[in-house]
């Protein structure tokens, strides 16, 4: 395994090319607050099953293109978008397209705040070396403010086009007001060239009362490497509804951070990976319970075929005084081929008292029991065997949080399953 | 259309069937009753070909051809259901959705068409009735979150959908409530006529009253230890088990 490293020397020049805009500031605290490793080693109990060397390779093509003035500065035109019905947001390798944005904010009136990163300071997280190298590298990203009282016609949709350069970073910044509600979808697209490393960073901060429903959906190129982190806060009786479907990728690493600090909050998330391949796709969550009465729900299933390696790690931590916490959290995967791998660890630290906190892990093959029941009706053993297949993904589905996009979520499981279906006979 | 000779079959090392000989005929209706761990469950999965169980000897041929030769599905597009004791719950499978894949299945096999939505929902809708069921059953999961009478119509509701050749039906009646037992006989009979054959499986006498079998059968320790017709019913239920067991014995 390569143990190449980020090349610092190349890190730096490739900041000072950037322009003097409303980031550089964000991005100088940054880089000087950058570990020396940048990027997490597997050493690192949550990142021991998950080896981030290609990235390292593409970030430092990307920063020489970038230190020799070679990349873009605005956005490329997407070759295509996903056919969603949604109010359409486009971030191509970390860089906004105005064209979307200002066809959005026209859609949705002023009441939706909009607005660039460059131009508008927000507060940038840099929290770990992945998040800080983001926040390092910023060019640009997502600024949106919802305030109570505004309802969109449609859900609001991120879609990132990575591909043009062989490394992005990406950053959206969204605070739901208190008391308002919003309907966001993070859609990776298919399209783009095939060399991307991408690395995104979303801050979600969901007010008093206020709901979000959020879909992520990672349909990349079988040989993009993708990190991701979503970093939630929920205020008092917030909830987080929040559905992720890993279909694409080669590298895939999604980070949840769901920070629990105002009582009667809830959060939910679910999760489905379909892999295949050799593709390897992890899935760390961590929920903070930091106040009580709350309540969090997880659930995450992967199928997994050919060689396909996966990771699931899902963390609740109920904090002292945080008492009438209930958390549970499950993860169900399905084994279809015997070179397919996956390790999954759900985790409870508990210091306060009055909690209800359970969970549960199992990695296995299709319930013999169901199979011959099927058979029995008269349908055939590898019809019955994917009927079985289809309904343990379809429990994930079920519970899309953002229901305008159900038909297209189960098109995508739909043709990705195809796939795992002909590469399994 | 059944036959069944010298049967033996094991699960594991546990030999359970220990030589069965019996011959079902078109038309008719035979109850298999017996005590608890006598065999009876094991020869309604091995008839519907569980693989769980081993045939270690002795021959089932159904309408002519060699039924153990036969893939479990394979028996059924031919004609054979097997009501389970226990139904399996399916979460994420529509019930609708697998009577209709049941159905085409058994039409394909005969060379029929599929079934189109709007007939088989007509169909559907008219056995469920006739069971006394509620049509939302149909956009349930399969069994999911049924109490057990539900469960157990819902067995007879395939049957009623697919009309086998040969049903065997395993305990149907077992924890169903007066109402419900009325309502799966009443299913079972409206299946009975001259093409077909029905094989209760149970241990109580009661469903019998509901449903006239022709010829009932008592197995203890894997083999029939007694055969006649409904009247060896009533006096099981009268005497129990154990003089069966003592006559088999002796």
């Amino acid at each position: 395994m390569s143990r190449a490293e980020l090349r610092t020397t190349l890190l730096e020049a490739a900041e000072a090319r950037l322009p003097a805009d409303g980031l550089q500031a964000v991005r100088q605290r940054a880089l000087a607050a950058l570990p020396e490793q940048a990027f997490p080693s597997t050493r690192d109990e949550d990142w021991k099953y998950t080896n981030l060397a290609p990235a390292v390779e593409l970030s430092n093509d990307w920063l020489a293109s970038l230190a020799a003035g070679d990349a873009p500065s605005s956005a490329a035109t997407p070759a295509a978008l996903p056919d969603i019905d949604a109010h359409l947001l486009v971030l191509a390798d970390g860089l906004v397209d105005e064209l979307a944005l200002r066809r959005v904010a026209e859609e949705a009136g002023d009441a939706l705040r909009l607005s660039r990163l460059r131009d508008r300071a927000a507060s940038v997280s840099a929290d770990g070396p992945l998040d800080a190298l983001n926040a390092a590298l910023l060019q640009d990203g997502l600024h949106i403010v919802v305030p109570a009282g505004l309802r969109l016609d449609r859900p609001l949709a991120i879609v990132y086009a990575d591909g043009a350069a062989a490394a992005s970073q990406s950053r959206v910044v969204i605070e739901i007001e208190p008391g308002a509600s919003l309907e966001l979808v993070e859609y990776h697209a298919a399209g783009g060239g095939d060399r991307h490393f991408a690395n995104g960073v979303t801050q979600l901060a969901v007010g008093a009362g206020a709901h979000a429903a959020y879909l992520r959906i990672q349909a990349r190129p079988g040989s993009h490497v993708q990190v991701g982190k979503l970093a939630a806060t929920l205020e008092r009786d917030a909830t987080l509804d929040y559905a992720s479907f890993d279909l694409g990728g080669r590298l895939v690493r999604q980070d949840v951070f769901a920070d629990i600090t105002g009582a009667g909050a809830a959060v939910h998330l679910h999760g489905l990976y379909l892999a295949d391949g050799d593709q390897h796709i992890d899935n760390h969550t961590r929920i903070d319970h930091r106040v009580g009465p709350a309540a969090s729900r997880e659930e995450y299933r992967g199928i997994l075929n050919g060689r396909a390696r996966c990771v699931w790690n899902g963390k609740a931590i109920v904090h002292e005084g945080a008492d009438g916490t209930d958390a549970e959290q499950a993860n169900h995967n399905l084994l279809l081929s015997d070179k397919a791998e996956v390790d999954t660890k759900p985790e409870l630290e508990i210091y306060a008292e009055d909690v209800k906190c359970s969970h549960g892990a199992t990695v296995g093959q299709l319930d013999k029991t169901a199979l011959h029941y099927l058979r029995t009706r008269g349908l055939g053993r590898e019809q019955a065997a994917w009927l079985l297949t289809r309904a343990f993904a379809a429990r994930v589905s079920a519970r899309l949080p953002i229901d305008a996009l159900r038909a297209h979520v189960d098109a995508l499981i739909d043709h990705r399953l195809d796939e795992l279906q002909e590469n399994a006979s | 259309m059944l036959k069944i000779e010298n049967l033996k079959a094991r699960i594991g090392d546990t030999e359970i069937l220990k030589g069965i000989t019996l011959e079902v005929k078109p038309g008719e209706v035979h109850a298999i009753m017996g005590p608890n761990g006598s065999g009876k469950s094991t020869l309604a999965q091995v008839i519907a070909g569980h693989p769980d169980y081993e045939v270690t000897g002795g021959s089932i041929t159904y309408l002519g051809n060699n039924l153990l030769d036969m893939e479990p599905e394979e028996r059924a597009r031919d004609g054979v259901f097997l009501g389970f004791q226990y139904p399996v719950e399916i979460p994420g499978v529509n019930n609708a959705y697998l009577l209709k894949a049941a159905l085409n299945a058994r039409r394909k096999a005969a060379g029929e068409d599929e079934i189109d939505a709007f007939e088989f929902m007509q169909l559907a809708k008219a056995k469920m009735k006739l069971l006394d069921m509620d049509p939302g059953f149909l956009n349930r999961g399969v069994n999911e979150g049924f109490s057990g009478g539900e469960k157990k119509r819902n067995e007879i509701l395939q049957m009623a959908v697919l009309e086998p050749k040969l049903a065997v039906l395993d305990e149907t009646d077992s924890g169903l409530d007066i109402d419900a037992l009325k309502a799966v006989a009443g299913g079972v009979n409206a299946l009975r006529g001259p093409e077909r054959a029905i094989v209760l499986v149970t241990h109580y006498q009661r469903l019998l009253n509901y449903i006239e079998p022709d010829y009932v059968h008592v197995l203890s320790e894997g083999r029939i230890a007694r055969s006649g017709d409904k009247s060896l019913a009533l006096k099981l239920e009268e005497q129990g088990y154990d003089w069966v067991r003592e006559a088999a014995n002796a």
